[in-house]
């Protein structure tokens, strides 16, 4: 991608703080992603975990602290801004597939429109990417048209259309039937085997286990521990992260 | 119904009139509208805040008093153009606030992740709307923008008494009053050709309604 | 004369130029009453008859026609239009208290004769073949004429003609008028000729360098060229005669003798009629009366 391959940290927060109104919804987060990393953010609902992943490409605004990706602090609204998201690939909960394009066209549209592609060379690319998903047959129907396991593992392939430096998954398989979560997990998991550099918000421990270099538990807009999956699944050394454990585990 | 037999050429003339009064319009109400929205729904604020007293002017100013300032006030200020564009500009000005109102709603349709997603792979913001909100909006957007649109089509028989004459409206009040046709006969020849333009659109419509739903 | 949509507010703008005039000399009293004739005797059956019997008479005429019919703030109409009226009401034995008027724009003045809301209609209304399909005319009681109007600066127009020579020249006119119909032969361009709803709005825009020209009648244009302190003038002669009648049901030729008679008869009261109302605009001369036109 660049040529900057030194030890600085590809994506770094720095005391980010965010209010909602009167409620301080990330409070001090620090954190620091190394490039080809994938880090794991769990914790309960309203910790703040998504929140903190739609900051990244300032999909929420901060209020207060600094974000950098690539070592250049992220722009306020405009242009450059748009430039930077581009370089920052994002899977939604709820898929966001443009529903009045097709599959190749949703995968082909920031190809072209962003990075100025030809529409031949993106559209052979785009039909690489949904192979490689699984979904290549499907590459000129609707959205509508597809199963919600598809449909993420297709949004999957748009955001990797751009060649992104970094990809932000935003609780990917909340949405999804039971049945359909481990064909977007199978993708996931052969990314990151690939070093694609993830930050990944999701309840799923197994991910988190087999395919995560480090968990982040998050707990009321702050993190509280930060380790190797093994060492935080196996020995969590806050109150709050035993807690919420035992309660997902038990489950 | 001889008024209107005999008096066919005025009707055409009046009828073309209208119409060219009507289709300036329509275009000129149509950009400035959807630019209106854009700014509206734009992340500066400043252009939020334009689009907003935009709207709130024009949608509650009667069209007549936009008329007045448009005919009297701008010659005032040295600004001389035909009383032909400053009807056009009055009605386009006014129109633009209600369909910037009718392309918005339709934008706020259109699920918020839409646009993230744009967003989100690098769209710009005219990009997004262009790309991605506005096609989505659009099978919203053409049932309340055509009443507006109607609307304006027959809001143009005011332009008629602001200096352009020789409209439909005003073609009727020169056959009743210095031709001394009777009102009812001439009036209904008036309403006939009104309702070759708005009914012609409104079908134009229906076949668009229909076209937009299906392309999902 | 007039379109039909006139806003209560432009019609006192309009009035105001008339007032304003008016204040200058003379007072304002309004002409001398007629005498209302005593006894008077009709042979039965005739429309004279009847309305003398029935005491009251119904007239129609215009709200907004300064100097001829013009509602004023205390709601009576005024004019040479409503003193014409008093003329003919009061050979009937009929005093002025007693006739309605009502308002009849130019679009619907036939449509009142026919339908017999009214007696007669006396409303700025110009005599010709066309309305004569359908109603009939006593008089005419005045000769009108179409006249041009200018700003007092402009040399090129000189009269109806120059529009002809200059297709860059625009005139005003309002909307549904005669006079905006009789200019039509004089443009080179339809597209010469501007239309509004008042007089008002045309003499603005002369003001403002919208338009070149104003056409109406003479007595019209007096009224905006005396309130203009000497930014408006006319020029030309009156290029079209506007024989002003009073509409009455087709065919009824007793009545329209009477009319005829009775004008012919009150020279005086018709003089005095005119200074009081129309001839205040300064300039305006106390017209003769007319020959009549034969009745049928």
């Amino acid at each position: 991608m660049t040529s900057r391959t030194n030890g600085e940290p590809l994506v770094r927060l720095a005391g980010i703080n965010k209010w909602f109104g009167d409620l301080h919804v990330l409070q001090d987060i620090d954190l620091s992603i190394d490039r080809g990393e994938v880090v794991v953010v769990i914790g309960p609902s309203g910790s703040g975990k998504s929140t903190l992943c739609r900051t990244i490409n300032r999909l929420e605004a901060i209020d207060r602290g600094e974000i950098t990706i690539d070592g250049q602090r992220l722009p306020e609204e405009g242009k450059e801004l748009a430039r930077l998201r581009s370089d920052v690939g994002m899977v939604f909960q709820s898929f966001n597939l443009f529903a009045h394009k097709t599959i190749l066209e949703n995968v082909t549209l920031g190809p072209i429109k962003v990075r100025k592609q030809s529409k031949a060379d993106a559209e052979k690319r785009a039909r690489e990417l949904l192979d490689r998903v699984g979904v290549g047959a499907q590459a000129d129907k609707y959205p509508a048209q597809l199963s919600g396991g598809q449909q993420q593992r297709v949004a999957i392939a748009r955001a990797l259309a751009m060649d992104p430096k970094v990809m932000l998954f935003d609780e990917p398989t909340s949405a999804l039937d039971p049945e359909m979560i481990n064909e977007v997990l199978d993708v996931m998991t052969s990314l990151a085997r690939d070093g694609m550099t993830m930050i990944v918000v999701t309840h799923e421990m197994g991910f988190a286990r087999r395919a995560a270099n480090r968990v982040v538990f998050m707990d009321g807009g702050r993190v509280v521990e930060s380790a190797e999956p093994e060492t935080f699944f196996t020995n969590p050394t806050s109150d709050r992260a035993k807690d919420f454990l035992s309660k997902i585990l038990n489950h | 119904m001889e008024a209107v037999t005999e008096n066919l050429d005025a009707y055409v003339d009046g009828f073309l009139t209208s119409l060219s009064i009507i289709l300036w319009s329509l275009v000129g109400s149509l950009v400035l509208g959807l630019l209106i929205a854009a700014s509206r729904v734009s992340p500066v604020p400043p252009l939020r805040r334009f689009g907003l007293f935009w709207v709130t002017t024009f949608r509650n100013t009667p069209l007549t008093v936009v008329l007045v300032f448009c005919a009297f006030g701008l010659p005032e200020l040295g600004f001389n153009r035909s009383f032909f564009f400053f009807g056009v500009l009055g009605l386009v000005l006014y129109t633009s606030a209600f369909v910037c109102e009718a392309v918005r709603s339709g934008i706020n349709s259109v699920p918020a992740g839409q646009a993230e997603a744009a967003r989100s792979l690098g769209l710009t913001f005219s990009q997004c709307l262009g790309q991605v909100v506005l096609p989505q909006a659009l099978r919203t957007v053409v049932p309340p923008l055509g009443s507006v649109l109607i609307a304006m089509f027959k809001n143009s028989a005011v332009v008629g008494a602001f200096g352009v004459g020789g409209d439909l409206w005003s073609t009727g009040a020169t056959l009743t009053s210095a031709r001394g046709y009777e009102t009812l006969p001439v009036y209904i020849g008036v309403a006939i050709g009104y309702l070759i333009i708005t009914l012609t659109a409104g079908a134009l419509l229906q076949v668009l309604e229909r076209k937009v739903a299906i392309a999902r | 004369m007039h379109s039909r949509f006139t806003t209560l507010a432009a019609t006192l703008a309009v009035a105001s130029v008339f007032l304003a005039a008016c204040s200058g000399g003379e007072s304002e009293e309004a002409a001398a009453e007629p005498t209302v004739a005593e006894v008077p005797e009709f042979e039965a059956g005739t429309t004279m008859a009847e309305l003398a019997e029935q005491g009251t008479i119904t007239v129609g005429t215009k709200f907004d026609q300064p100097g001829f019919g013009l509602e004023n703030l205390e709601g009576d109409v005024e004019g040479f239009d409503v003193e014409i009226a008093k003329i003919i009401a009061a050979e009937l034995g009929i005093s002025p208290e007693k006739i309605k008027f009502v308002q009849t724009p130019s679009a619907i003045r036939e449509e009142v004769i026919e339908g017999g809301e009214v007696d007669m209609v006396v409303a700025t209304y110009t005599i010709n073949d066309k309305r004569r399909e359908r109603i009939s005319f006593a008089g005419p009681y005045y000769e009108a004429g179409q006249q041009i109007m200018v700003a007092a600066d402009n040399d090129e127009i000189t009269g109806p003609d120059s529009l002809k020579e200059n297709p860059d020249l625009t005139v005003c006119s309002v909307t549904g008028s005669t006079p905006a119909e009789q200019i039509k032969p004089y443009l080179a361009d339809p597209g010469q000729l501007t239309l509004f709803d008042e007089y008002s709005q045309c003499a603005d825009s002369l003001s403002n360098g919208q338009v070149d020209a104003v056409t109406t009648d003479n007595v019209i244009l007096l009224g905006f060229v005396s309130e203009s302190d000497g930014d408006f003038k006319l020029v030309g002669e009156q290029f079209t005669e506007e024989p002003y009648g009073v509409g009455i049901a087709k065919g009824d030729v007793a009545f329209c003798e009477f009319i005829n008679e009775t004008l012919a008869a009150n020279e005086e009261a018709y003089a005095e009629a005119w200074e009081s109302t129309a001839g205040q605009v300064e300039g305006a001369e106390t017209p003769e009366l007319p020959e009549p036109q034969p009745c049928s």
